[in-house]
């Protein structure tokens, strides 16, 4: 599997970062949110970034769609600083509630991100079938979100993203809103879409035990202003197993430190 | 439609049927001056009589005509006009104090004003009509893009759409349920103008026809008249209705 060799290059650290932060920090509304972060994300590298809640998680995510722009320091994808959101970096909101149309069906839904990219319309109903299928939502082309259930509207929002070809893929708490069995479900998924595609992951999570099991690092923010407080290889075999990695004696050694520092946090 | 609904519709038709009926009887037992006001039975008579041996088709085509027209204008420039005003914060609030000035005007203010611009001629009844008709519509479309959820607007520039395709494509499908309410309301604002409008410029429609029956004492006619643009309001009002469900379907899934 050529995206798993990628990704132990990653790990390792011998190629150049393709999002890195540089001493950034940010200033919105006289309150600092970040300050001086310096964080690099290697491609096909899955990270995790865990925190209290008001730590910056979303804030630094939203920097590296480049819907933020820093107050000083420097944001770079592939060596070129961020000026404005780019279509190669997709983001997943929590709230997909919001972030998909309601007027517009399923599949009229994915082909928002087909026509932004250009794609003829002749081409477009082929591709959006396999991108339903992909993300588990064949024969759904028809609904529109609000016939649908909350994970099945992530999961057609992951299929817009997925549409946009991203060479970056940003998710805020994307599963935060959904059940425990619907997550579990979706971790899966993403693991494998994200295995399939090869595309680097910045994963915001307040659940650390999802910030584990998905990560190929995670690191832990701290809060006020948000500043980076630890960081953790995780070094846990693929393909990852929702019974047998959980019972890894490492997945429990790194949940017992997360949990340590995230305590200690919020004293 | 479900035996419920079908129950109501028709206690509403028995309603109306009741009203006609007491009309009769007032009209009958000559509560009022057969002068002034004529059973639903001349009406009716006037009413057969106007379109096949008078010049009632002309005439409702005539008002047909300033309302669509002043209306379709109204539209156009309240969805524009809107859009350009609701989309920008800034523009908001530098524009919101005149508009909340020249809101409440009468439009009936305005008419002078325009006969004397633009004399007795169908420009000054389209005018008058699309002034009067903008507002609902405007301040409808200035609503509904202020109120686009801000997360479509990113995900918008995530895609990195052009400017042209948020507006076609975000803004305005979010804004359509506003849109399409303001519209509604537009129409009878135009329905009533485009009547004053005849009766003021002596322009050929209903509202003249009406004008001149009333000074000739000829309720029947009169009274026809009436209740055709009665008619005109309605089945406009429930085209339009059929319009915004037929548009607005997506809403109707998410009840």
């Amino acid at each position: 599997m050529a995206s798993a060799a990628k990704r132990l290059e990653a790990v390792s650290g011998t190629i150049a970062p393709q999002i890195a932060f540089d001493g950034v920090t940010l200033v919105l509304g006289g309150k600092t949110i970040i300050e001086n972060l310096g964080l690099g994300v290697r491609p096909g590298e899955f990270l995790c970034i865990v925190g209290a809640s008001g730590c910056g998680k979303t804030t630094a995510l939203r920097l590296a769609a480049g819907l933020y722009q820093p107050t000083s320091g420097r944001v770079n994808f592939d060596g070129q600083p961020m000026r404005e959101p780019r279509r190669e970096i997709a983001i997943v909101f929590q709230d997909y509630g919001k972030a998909l149309l309601p007027w517009r069906t399923a599949a009229g839904n994915v082909s928002l991100a087909l026509e932004a990219g250009g794609m003829p319309s002749a081409e477009r109903p082929a591709r959006i079938e396999e991108l339903l299928r992909t993300v588990g939502l064949p024969g759904h082309a028809g609904k529109y979100p609000s016939e649908m259930s909350g994970g099945m509207q992530q999961r057609l929002q992951i299929a817009r993203c997925l549409a946009q070809e991203p060479k970056t893929l940003l998710m805020d708490e994307p599963f935060g809103a959904l059940d425990a069995m619907t997550r579990q479900g979706l971790q899966d998924e993403v693991l494998s879409l994200v295995a399939a595609s090869g595309a680097t992951v910045i994963f915001v999570t307040h659940d650390l035990d999802e910030a584990i099991y998905l990560g190929d690092r995670v690191i832990g923010l701290l809060p006020h202003p948000g500043r980076i407080g630890i960081e953790l290889p995780v070094n846990l075999p693929r393909p990852r197993d929702q019974l047998s990695t959980r019972e890894h004696p490492e997945f429990l050694r790194l949940r017992r430190q997360l949990f340590d520092f995230i305590k200690a946090t919020e004293q | 439609m479900n035996r419920t609904a079908l129950v109501w519709r028709l206690a509403s038709f028995a309603v109306a049927a009741s009203f006609i009926a007491l009309w009769q009887l007032i009209a009958n037992l000559k509560l009022v001056s057969p002068v002034f006001l004529p059973g639903p039975d001349r009406a009716w008579a006037a009413l057969v009589r106007g379109f096949s041996a008078g010049d009632l088709w002309s005439k409702l085509a005539g008002t047909l005509e300033h309302m669509t027209y002043g209306w379709l204008a109204a539209s156009i420039a309240g969805i524009a006009i809107g859009a350009i005003i609701g989309s920008s914060r800034t523009m908001r609030t530098y524009v919101a104090p005149s508009l909340e000035f020249l809101r409440p005007l009468p439009v009936s203010a305005i008419i002078p004003v325009a006969i004397a611009m633009l004399g007795l001629t169908q420009a000054m009844a389209l005018f008058v009509i699309a002034f009067g008709a903008i507002w609902p519509i405007m301040l409808a479309t200035i609503h509904g893009f202020a109120a686009v959820e801000p997360r479509l607007y990113e995900v918008a520039r995530s895609l990195q759409m052009s400017r042209l395709a948020v507006i076609f494509k975000i803004a305005l499908p979010s804004a359509s349920p506003d849109i399409l309410a303001g519209m509604r309301l537009s129409l009878t604002v135009a329905l009533i103008l485009s009547v004053v409008c005849e009766i003021l410029a002596g322009l050929d429609g209903l509202g003249h026809w009406v004008l001149l029956s009333a000074r000739a004492f000829r309720s029947a006619d009169l009274f026809a008249g009436v209740i055709l643009l009665g008619v005109t309001g309605y089945v406009t009002s429930v085209a339009m209705s059929l319009a915004e469900n037929r548009l607005l379907a997506w809403q109707a899934a998410q009840r």
